[in-house]
């Protein structure tokens, strides 16, 4: 009997279906190739912002001049391989005396001269630093003394240089350095 | 005796949580990285416990170890006007065409005599051959001419404005007598404020800032 047949018509079994194939792909390199751009995001970036310090010079041209209580000054003198002399008061007479920049350093001197300007003239705002860099300083010492003045919380500071009178106090203890 | 047996579980698993996850924290960094500003060189800054966040758009003089000053006018400054007014100032003798490829550079650090023949060269100087802006000789400063210009170029505007984008940004180890010079030219030019640039640390725990911090107030007046 001669019958075309529809194709549709045809049992399930004979038509010739391509295999489905499944939909799934496999993820792990697509995982490793992002931790590996993560790896690189986080070793590139900088999370940290860098702050600022304000640095004030005083006017030298206005003519104005501070007197500094004897007792409340604190000279400061920043030397090579982080090593801080201070004396206190004026330099005349002056016992120089060596510390560094660890907590029981400086800042426990720091500490020591407010509680001592608070007794004798009863306000530790009066306390005044004088910083005194030395030649061989490094900028990262100077950063840190006006660091710890900020800690302190103590606002009365000055940047000088070091002068005839600091150096004659090295010649007196003996230890002068370049 | 038989033994129960356990039916053996395919080692393959679903990797699109994994892959959900990689991409989520590679979206989130890819974000929170921020373009670095070119940078003239590498400084390792000394760190303080200042928490004012150094601004965006900013004139910054930097000081690397080996005591070489570079200035860094930012895009949004007035550079040009700078530019021209050193070169008039200072008599450098710069052609309009050699003034653009001075502004085109994202840092001057050369000797003003030596800028000519530093624009006119074929192949960009790597950094670690320039030389800086001398400032060791106190008489001949050239960051004081540079500072010159600079607040001539913004003479008339808000000086606060100007303040607060004067940026130092220092190597720790670099040595103070190099940044006393940088001091000094800003005094010179009557610039009495200026910021330094330096990273974050926190204030040690007990101190007075730290209280101040954390409290919001003055909380120790010593008796």
């Amino acid at each position: 009997m001669a019958e075309f047949l529809n194709n549709s018509s045809l049992p399930a079994k004979a038509v010739h279906r391509p295999h489905k194939k499944s939909t799934r792909v496999d993820l792990t390199p697509m995982v490793d190739l992002g931790f590996l751009l993560i790896c690189f995001f986080v070793f590139t970036s900088n999370m940290a912002k860098p702050v600022t310090m304000q640095i004030n010079q005083p006017n030298d041209k206005t003519g104005e001049s501070n007197q500094v209580c004897n007792s409340c000054a604190l000279t400061v003198l920043l030397d090579s391989g982080n090593a801080i002399h201070y004396y206190e008061g004026a330099p005349e007479n002056a016992i120089l005396k060596t510390t560094d920049f660890s907590e029981q350093g400086i800042r426990k001197i720091l500490l020591q001269k407010r509680q001592e300007v608070v007794s004798v003239v009863g306000n530790p705002a009066r306390m005044v630093v004088i910083i005194k860099p030395m030649p061989g300083a490094q900028f990262k010492n100077f950063v840190d003394m006006v660091d710890e003045l900020n800690i302190m919380g103590l606002k009365l500071y000055y940047i000088d240089e070091v002068k005839p009178a600091d150096q004659a106090l090295f010649l007196q203890e003996n230890h002068y350095r370049k | 005796m038989g033994r129960a047996k356990i039916p053996r579980k395919s080692t393959n698993i679903d990797m699109t949580a994994m892959c959900d996850v990689a991409f989520l924290l590679l979206s989130f960094f890819i974000l929170a990285t921020k373009q670095k500003p070119p940078e003239a060189v590498t400084v390792a800054a000394p760190t303080s416990v200042s928490s004012k966040a150094a601004p965006e758009k900013s004139i910054l003089i930097t000081l690397t170890k080996e005591g070489k000053v570079f200035l860094m006018l930012g895009e949004d400054t007035k550079k040009k006007e700078i530019i021209e007014d050193i070169n008039t100032t200072r008599a450098l003798g710069l052609t309009p065409g050699e003034l653009s490829k001075l502004n085109k550079m994202s840092f001057i650090g050369m000797p003003l005599g030596k800028l000519k023949a530093l624009v006119n060269l074929a192949e960009a100087l790597p950094p670690d051959r320039l030389e800086g802006i001398p400032i060791r000789d106190s008489a001949n400063n050239e960051l004081v001419y540079w500072l010159r210009s600079v607040t001539n170029a913004y003479a008339g505007t808000d000086q606060t404005k100007l303040q607060e984008i004067l940026l130092v940004k220092g190597d720790a180890e670099a040595l103070y007598p190099d940044f006393k010079s940088i001091k000094a030219a800003f005094k010179k030019n009557e610039l009495f404020k200026f910021k330094i640039v330096t990273n974050s640390e926190s204030a040690p725990v007990g101190s007075e800032l730290y209280n101040v911090n954390k409290l919001g107030t003055k909380a120790t007046e010593v008796k």
